[in-house]
């Protein structure tokens, strides 16, 4: 393996002043599952890895009390989302994804905007980001800037973020009363697998805990970057959350989704599953919003 | 007799601790002194003309000592056909064709210096469906060869599959294929090759057959010209074999050729890339079957005729068909069978042996018919194969000599265990399928024996030198457990070596499922030898008669006079520090009486055969295709469990790699090119896919196996496949014909058995690819 220098700031400026520094020459390295193996592949050759692990953070996603945000710090690991009584009680759709991703090992080590900025069309981390509307913060020289985490994917492999710029956190806005969200991967077995598809549904709910006030539908590796399946959550809207019009949003998603051929998985397949994925995970989620059908805004 | 103290028991492998933490050496631990690293240039065609290779370049780097090609290395012909070569000359037939070899001081140097060799080719049309390449007209693969079909005599026909055929009153007849899959050691593939100032070579390799290897690296020193020296083969630990280790391969003899030209030791050692893309696979086959029974369920005949890709070279995958013959004539009474296997050249990567060595893709095909048959006559599937069922006394149409059988017992178990009719659930099914393998040794090559020697020292402890391989099986720990017992001896006090072909006797290679047997024998042998001297020193010392002496707990003890005993040490002791004294050593050679297969193919070419019978309950997600297993009993006829903690390791394990087999696992071939050379993209099984396993042992102590026992190396993973396809199709009735069976294909099956396209919808003959995605 090419050697390289391996350097520790304490501080998010002290980061960004070391990459600014050594330009294309540095990488940002977190939890390092993804940036390790590229340049083992020989894909990634830094002469310095900039590690942000250090960096003074907050450990664990935490509720601000005031705004009813939730907080999730890009430079979390997997495992202590997972961990999280938070995220298990009140994000389940965020809870449903972590606790699947690779290993015990890697999910120990890899942290969560490692998997946002990695940008891979199956990133598990993002698709429940999205669905619970997530904005990134993205820090640099120049400041702090927002967006929301949907745009932050620009292809495979692609995000929005610039030279140095480091993405610090994902924050969700509280969620409407009545809201039950759901994630599943698609794949061919329980431990070290990426997912052959991705789907999320978080569903809002009238107060008759049946008519749709709110769909987010939201799919990995359907389409190039992570999406929303616009139609279908507007077919939702209005709707008696079950199993017939579920069925129908799932089919209305698996035509909106741009589904393709490769190693892991045949495009009609995929398609298939988009269907019957957005159907499950949307019973599951109205299942959800129903047990906590106090809901509302959130302090903990 | 007396109560068995090893035998039997539940002991841990002797090895465990030192694997455990780390402390075992592996080839990927080993460093000699001075020693180069050596790394192989792959070719970029699966089939071209190699134009002009220019290593000046690469020579020029700093650290690098040697650069060989095929041009620089005399003519070594590796492989049971002898059609392969350690570096490729003139051609590439496949994209794992060897074309530059390069040792350098460190690793990254030899790497760097890989990418410093400049090959240019010229690329030639491939051929990579085996049925396409035995077309007149397809691309030749070897061309001094005149076509791509191998000359290999695989053809039988007992009785008169034609007349029974007309006799039956049902018949079924289907295609089958599987596909290729990988053996997916832990430990990855290398050796270290050194030679001393005299040209003698020792090879450090992680081989499953020391001492044939020994033979192909003295033929290869004969071709480059070092005559009448020694080569020495010594293991490390092996991190897992399965068949991979059977063969001698190219990077073998890089090594070899590497340290003769640099005259420095050179290991190569593979990668995790490597070992996925340039090791071999379990053999891929395309079998056509058809099976018919009498009115009330007798077998009346099995007709097969199987396709082998061969892919581009020749090793023992091309032979597993020997081992087909077994099932093919023998699995069940079938008094009329026909069977015939042409393997065909392709550009595709080529097969080994692999873990059932043939069986698993035969008995996928026989016993996914056999409950086609029985659904066809009419007949419950266990009493259809238990009408059949082989009985201990019979021999097979093929010469098989049954002596110990516990097969009807193994459906019961099963049956029983597996609450075989219990309601189901919808998509919820049962499925079961058996299978019969070599136990008793294989009569494989002219010998299939194995030798031990034993030495005492004068502690009462023994060292044992044997010539089986423990690769991970544990036969280093059952070895020990048989000498002990023979010996009254604790298992601590015995001491195996099996590592170096210096100082270990001569022995066939761990395959077959034959070390418990015949290496347990060999050892028993020795052991026996030695018990008997013992006995008479002891009956001389305690002035009793011999028949009265037990040896036990590490003494020599009088069977009823517990004040006449002696430590076997201090017996040892007095022999040896004694006027002419003596030490204790015996050897032993075991060759059991099987036999070489006749020109016919008949032949007992084991001395027994094990029996078993997996059961399996799934449940199908008939909206996904997914299949989850609920319960699997996997029952075995092992004559006797020597160690049954081992032997149910090994039937979890066969189980899971069955199970990946049968339902996830496959090397993705494109036009000859590995798609998936990593463990992210080839889907082996992990620890949370284990699914509850019983693994229920039948003890029918086989009158030759040591203490009664029978082989079971590799039965865990032989009927596996067709156990779950036939639940499937109890399940949701739909019968998959290709492995694996993914739900993909379990989805596509569903719908088309409701007269859907693959998206749901009616099947329309006007627009029959209305569900094509454009891309």
């Amino acid at each position: 393996m090419r050697k390289f220098t391996y350097l520790v700031p304490k501080t998010l400026d002290e980061a960004i002043s070391l990459h600014e520094a050594r330009g294309e020459r540095a990488k940002y390295i977190a939890g390092g599952t993804d940036v390790l193996v590229k340049i083992k592949e020989g894909k990634l050759a830094p002469d310095y890895l900039i590690s942000l692990k250090h960096i003074l953070s907050q450990d664990r996603p935490f509720l601000n009390n005031e705004t009813g945000e939730l907080y999730v710090g890009a430079f979390m690991t997997h495992r202590s989302i997972e961990k999280s009584p938070l995220v298990q009680l009140h994000y389940p759709i965020l809870h449903d994804a972590v606790k699947n991703i690779g290993s015990v090992q890697i999910r120990n080590v890899a942290t969560i905007g490692g998997n946002l900025v990695n940008a891979v069309p199956s990133a598990d981390g993002a698709i429940p980001l999205i669905a619970l509307d997530g904005k990134a913060h993205i820090y640099s020289a120049k400041g702090e800037r927002t967006m929301e985490l949907l745009r932050f994917f620009l292809g495979p492999g692609q995000c929005d973020l610039g030279r140095g710029e480091i993405l610090t956190e994902v924050v969700i806005p509280p969620q409407r009363p009545r809201t039950g969200s759901a994630y599943m991967k698609h794949g061919r077995r329980e431990a070290m697998e990426l997912p052959m598809l991705g789907v999320g549904v978080l569903l809002s709910l009238e107060e008759d805990l049946n008519t749709c006030a709110q769909a987010r539908i939201c799919l990995g590796v359907a389409a190039p970057t992570p999406f929303r399946a616009l139609m279908a959550e507007k077919f939702l809207v209005g709707k008696a959350i079950n199993a017939e019009n579920l069925a129908e949003a799932g089919r209305i998603a698996g035509d909106e989704s741009r589904v393709r051929d490769s190693i892991r998985g045949v495009a009609w397949y995929r398609r298939e599953m988009v269907g019957v994925l957005v159907k499950r995970m949307g019973l599951k989620a109205l299942e959800r919003a129903e047990n906590k059908a106090e809901g509302g805004r959130l302090t903990v | 007799m007396q109560a068995l103290c090893s035998v039997g028991k539940r002991i841990p492998k002797i090895d465990a601790v030192d694997k455990a933490t780390g402390r075992a050496q592996y080839i990927q631990d080993l460093k000699l002194p001075g020693m180069l690293y050596g790394k192989i240039l792959y070719s970029k065609y699966p089939h071209a003309r190699i134009v002009h290779i220019d290593t000046s370049r690469a020579k020029q780097l700093p650290g690098v000592r040697a650069v060989l090609t095929g041009a620089d290395i005399p003519e070594i012909k590796m492989g049971v056909y002898k059609d392969n070569r350690p570096l490729k000359v003139g051609k590439v037939r496949s994209y794992r064709d060897e074309v530059a070899a390069v040792a350098a001081t460190a690793p990254h140097i030899a790497r760097e210096a890989l990418n410093l060799v400049e090959v240019t080719y010229e690329a030639l049309p491939g051929i990579f469906d085996p049925e396409q390449a035995m077309q007149a007209g397809a691309p030749l693969v070897h061309e001094e060869h005149k076509t791509n079909v191998l000359k290999m005599p695989w053809k039988l026909h007992y009785g008169d599959v034609e007349a029974a055929r007309k006799e039956a009153a049902f018949i079924v007849a289907d295609r089958f294929t599987t596909t290729w899959v990988t053996h997916c050691c832990m430990g990855t593939s290398g050796a270290i090759a050194e030679f001393d100032p005299a040209n003698n070579l020792t090879v450090y390799s992680n081989t499953q057959i020391p001492s044939l290897a020994q033979k192909d690296f003295l033929e290869a020193l004969k071709a480059m010209g070092v005559q009448d020296r020694r080569v020495r083969v010594i293991k490390p630990c092996i991190g897992g074999g399965f068949g991979s280790k059977l063969d001698t391969y190219a990077y073998e003899y890089i090594a070899i050729l590497l340290a003769y030209h640099t005259r420095r030791p050179v290991k190569v050692e593979f990668d995790r890339t490597e070992e996925f893309s340039a090791t071999s696979t379990r053999q891929p086959t395309i079998t056509y079957i058809s099976q018919g029974c009498d009115k009330d369920g007798k077998l009346l005949f099995r007709d097969v005729s199987m396709i082998l890709d061969n892919g581009a070279y020749t090793s023992w995958g091309a032979t597993t068909p020997s081992v087909m013959m077994m099932p093919i004539t023998s699995l069940y009474r079938v008094p009329n069978v026909r069977y015939e296997a042409k393997c065909v050249y392709t550009n595709n990567t080529y097969a080994q042996a692999m873990r059932g060595y043939g069986n698993p893709q035969a008995t996928y095909a026989i016993e996914s018919t056999m409950d086609m048959l029985a659904e066809a006559a009419g007949i419950d599937p266990i009493e259809f194969r238990r009408i059949n069922a082989n009985k201990a006394g019979d021999v097979s149409i093929q010469g098989l000599r049954i002596t110990t059988c516990g097969l009807e017992e193994c459906m019961a178990v099963v049956k029983d265990q597996l609450a075989w009719d219990r309601p189901k659930e919808a998509n919820e099914g049962v499925g079961m399928a058996s299978l019969i393998h070599v136990g008793g040794g294989a009569r494989v090559y002219k010998s299939d024996g194995c030798g031990t020697i034993i030495k005492m020292d004068d502690f009462g402890k023994v060292d044992l030198f044997t010539g089986a391989t423990d690769m991970g099986q544990g036969s280093d720990t059952v070895i020990a457990q048989i000498v002990a017992e023979e010996l009254g001896l604790h298992i601590e006090d015995v001491h195996v070596i099996h590592t170096d072909t210096d100082v270990c006797p001569w022995d066939v290679g761990a395959h077959a499922s034959r070390t418990t047997f015949v290496a347990g024998n060999a050892a028993l042998g020795a052991a026996k030898k030695i018990k008997a001297r013992l006995l008479e020193l002891g009956a001389k010392q305690l002035e009793s008669p011999l028949e009265k002496l037990i040896l036990q707990d590490r003494q020599i003890r009088h069977r009823e006079d517990a004040e006449k005993r002696i430590e076997i040490g201090k017996l040892l002791r007095k022999t040896h520090f004694s006027h002419a004294g003596q030490m204790l050593m015996a050897e032993y050679f075991y060759d059991p009486t099987n036999e070489n297969m006749g020109r016919d193919f008949r032949g007992n070419m084991s001395m027994t055969y094990t029996f078993g019978t997996h059961g399996v309950r799934v449940k199908v997600d008939d909206e996904t295709g997914k299949v989850r297993i609920l319960n699997y009993v996997a029952a075995h006829d092992v004559g006797k469990a020597i160690n049954p903690m081992l032997l149910e390791g090994q039937v979890y394990g066969g189980v899971m790699m069955g199970i990946g087999y049968a339902l996830s696992e496959q090397v993705i071939l494109e036009k000859g090119e590995n798609m998936n050379p990593n463990f992210r993209d080839y889907k082996i099984l992990t620890a949370k896919d284990v699914v509850p396993i019983a693994a229920p042992v039948l003890e029918t102590y086989d009158k030759d196996g040591p203490f009664g026992a029978k082989g079971i190396g590799e039965p865990g993973c032989v009927p596996t496949a067709p156990a779950v396809a036939n639940a499937i199709y109890d399940a949701v009735g739909v019968r998959i014909k290709d492995l694996p069976v993914t739900p993909e294909r379990v989805l596509a099956a569903i719908r088309a058995k409701k007269g859907l396209d693959l998206c749901g919808r009616e099947l329309s003959q006007d627009h029959p690819d209305e569900c094509v995605i454009q891309q």
